[in-house]
């Protein structure tokens, strides 16, 4: 379980985040939403240790992870998908995948195997250079590439960004089951509220870096008046 | 018929072995000289039939790349039995310097960071060799050159902790500033570098006894010491060259590409960035500084004002028309240096131009900078990227 508490994140005089307080359970999607600006990738980039808090506490258990190295939230089992996905191009799928497992202590032919078989188009493509991956095939490498370090925690960064919706529907059925059959706790960042909503079982909106509601998902979904100020039209 | 048919390549390869066999019995001129050419041919045909197994480079990587340093050696040493004093001077020459452009080919192509301090890394492994044997001349050949690595690869941590915080044309900038004071620095500690005078080998590298009895090498003591400062640079590049392939492929060279290409990505993985920058800078270093170190015993002796800026800019322009980031591009950079000065004279020779005029003292930096230019419009990749690309063409056209 995560827990952030009364967090505040600064970009020099911008306050990105102000006193963010939310908890993601262990085994449970909690989605965080909101509009551009909201604070959303510095709330990840803060939790894996990118961005340095200017006050707050972040807890995974009993760890603390404010102001640690993002190596060694890495190696406390936070994995990281960024937005942009942050594959590298000219090294094949098998290669990317090594570097996932690079720092972790695990059994790297397992893991691997374990990756195709989740992801069956990265095992049949394994040899190929990511560059030629298509951009759900990029999305999945990028996520495989951080289960293979066998994280507890999985951050999600708008997995859905520049996806056709049938890929971004298979990729997030794929979150759900990893999350119910790892008991991994998911955060995931979307800006796409209808997608996200539709797999968590929590949501936290950020508002100009603040939360204004933090709720179950199915509650959220409900109040008509949250969803029309802050995320649009959900369908 | 059908076994040989299956058995393609051992067939080949034991026919092979025959043909050298009797072709030994016939070019070496005693007993002892057919046993040598007879073992380099065998190792050369037993390495190539190896590598050329179906499959052995993906399953073995590190057997391979052992194997393709043991051929590329034994053809290379074998080979400087037949050069010429001048052809051996040259080869080592190109060979230490392409091990100088390697470390900075790391650094570059697969750190992302940039040096223009390797003239001064080279210097540090030269004086520290010649200082070395000044004081210690009983000290072996292997425990001096280790002792310059070490050193380069110390002065390499030192500029490598403020680097990590360096990008781009700061870092370089900071580099520029090492290679710009390393000639004052030196001349700060004239009692032991000598200054601009510099040093003087107490002895010179002299061959073993037995090799002058290989292949008439005994006519010229010249072609012997030359023959054996070629053949110890090849060695030792060979070693180089092979840590430096496993470096590459192995965990450490992918974090070190992964830094280069996306820090973010590297940092989540679990990658320190600041020690991946001064491991990079470190092992950059020190290959500079083994490169100078040869230099100094293919010279016999190290001149300071020899490691210039100039020479760390033509460091430079050599990895970029080599190849960044290939371990070939070094070698192709390599040999390019140490034959640029013969062909440079036999161009001043054809043209009339006075070689001893201020025209002929700027050829050496005109080719490299029209190399430079050239290989920037026509293969930004280097040559190495260039030749690669052909080849994969070629592959492509050929396949059904």
């Amino acid at each position: 379980m995560i827990v952030v508490e009364e967090l505040s994140v600064s970009y020099g005089a911008v306050q990105a985040l102000r006193e963010v307080s939310f908890r993601a359970e262990t085994g449970v999607i909690t989605a965080v939403l909101g509009a551009n600006g909201a604070g959303k990738t510095t709330l990840l980039r803060t939790i894996s240790g990118l961005k340095e808090p200017a006050k707050g506490t972040i807890t995974l258990d009993e760890h603390s992870l404010a102001r640690q190295k993002p190596e060694n939230i890495a190696r406390l089992g936070v994995g990281h998908v960024p937005e942009g996905r942050g594959v590298i191009s000219e090294f094949t799928v098998e290669e990317n995948l090594r570097l996932g497992a690079m720092m972790a202590k695990v059994n790297l032919s397992d893991g691997l195997e374990e990756q195709y078989q989740r992801f069956p188009v990265l095992g049949e493509r394994r040899k190929q250079h990511a560059a030629k991956l298509s951009g759900g095939e990029r999305q999945m490498l990028a996520m495989a590439r951080a289960l293979i370090a066998q994280p507890s925690v999985l951050l999600l960064d708008e997995p859905s960004l520049g996806l056709a919706p049938q890929v971004t529907a298979q990729l997030m059925h794929t979150i759900r089951d990893l999350c119910a059959s790892k008991g991994l706790t998911v955060i995931l960042v979307e800006q796409n509220a209808s997608t996200a909503l539709r797999i968590a079982d929590h949501a936290v909106i950020l508002y100009l870096g603040r939360v204004v509601a933090n709720d179950a998902a199915s509650i959220i979904v409900a109040d008509e008046d949250l969803r029309q100020h802050y995320l649009g039209k959900v369908e | 018929m059908k076994w040989l048919v299956a058995e393609r390549r051992r067939s080949l390869s034991a026919a092979l072995i025959v043909v050298a066999v009797v072709i030994t019995s016939l070019l070496a001129p005693n007993p002892r000289d057919r046993v040598a050419l007879g073992v380099a041919i065998v190792v050369a045909i037993v390495g190539v039939a190896t590598l050329t197994i179906r499959g052995f480079r993906e399953t073995h990587p590190v057997f391979a790349r052992a194997t393709l340093t043991v051929v590329a050696l034994d053809v290379a040493l074998f080979a400087t039995y037949f050069f010429s004093s001048i052809t051996n001077f040259n080869l080592a020459i190109g060979a230490a310097m392409s091990i100088v452009l390697l470390g900075l080919s790391f650094l570059t192509g697969a750190s992302g960071q940039i040096s223009l301090g390797n003239s001064a890394f080279m210097g540090v492994g030269a004086l520290a060799v010649a200082i070395w044997a000044n004081h210690h001349a009983s000290t072996p050949m292997v425990v001096t050159l280790l002792i310059a690595v070490a050193c380069g690869a110390f002065v390499g941590l030192l500029l490598g902790l403020p680097a990590t915080r360096l990008r781009g044309p700061y870092l370089a900038g900071m580099t520029l500033a090492f290679a710009v004071a390393f000639t004052a620095i030196v001349n700060s500690f004239t009692s032991w570098t000598g200054g601009d005078a510099g040093l003087q080998l107490p002895t010179a590298v002299t061959p073993p006894q037995w090799l002058s009895s290989f292949f008439n090498a005994q006519t010229s003591l010249l072609r012997v010491n030359t023959m054996w400062l070629a053949d110890i640079t090849i060695v030792v590049t060979g070693v180089a060259f092979f840590f430096m392939a496993n470096l590459f492929a192995s965990r450490t060279g992918r974090a070190m590409r992964l830094v280069r290409d996306n820090e973010v990505a590297a940092e989540l993985v679990g990658v320190s960035l600041p020690r991946a920058r001064v491991i990079a800078f470190m092992v950059s270093s020190a290959y500079a500084a083994l490169g100078g170190a040869l230099w100094t015993l293919i010279n016999n002796s190290v001149s300071p004002p020899t490691f210039s800026l100039a020479l760390s800019i033509t460091i430079l322009s050599l990895v970029v028309i080599g190849g960044i980031g290939t371990i070939s591009g070094a070698l192709i950079g390599g040999v390019i240096y140490a034959y640029s000065t013969n062909v440079i004279s036999w161009f001043t020779q054809h043209t009339g131009i006075n070689s001893q005029g201020n025209l002929a003292s700027q050829l050496p930096g005109i080719v490299f900078g029209g190399l430079l230019i050239l290989t920037m419009l026509f293969a930004p990749m280097g040559i190495a990227g260039a030749v690669r690309r052909v080849w994969a063409r070629r592959r492509v056209r050929m396949t059904p």
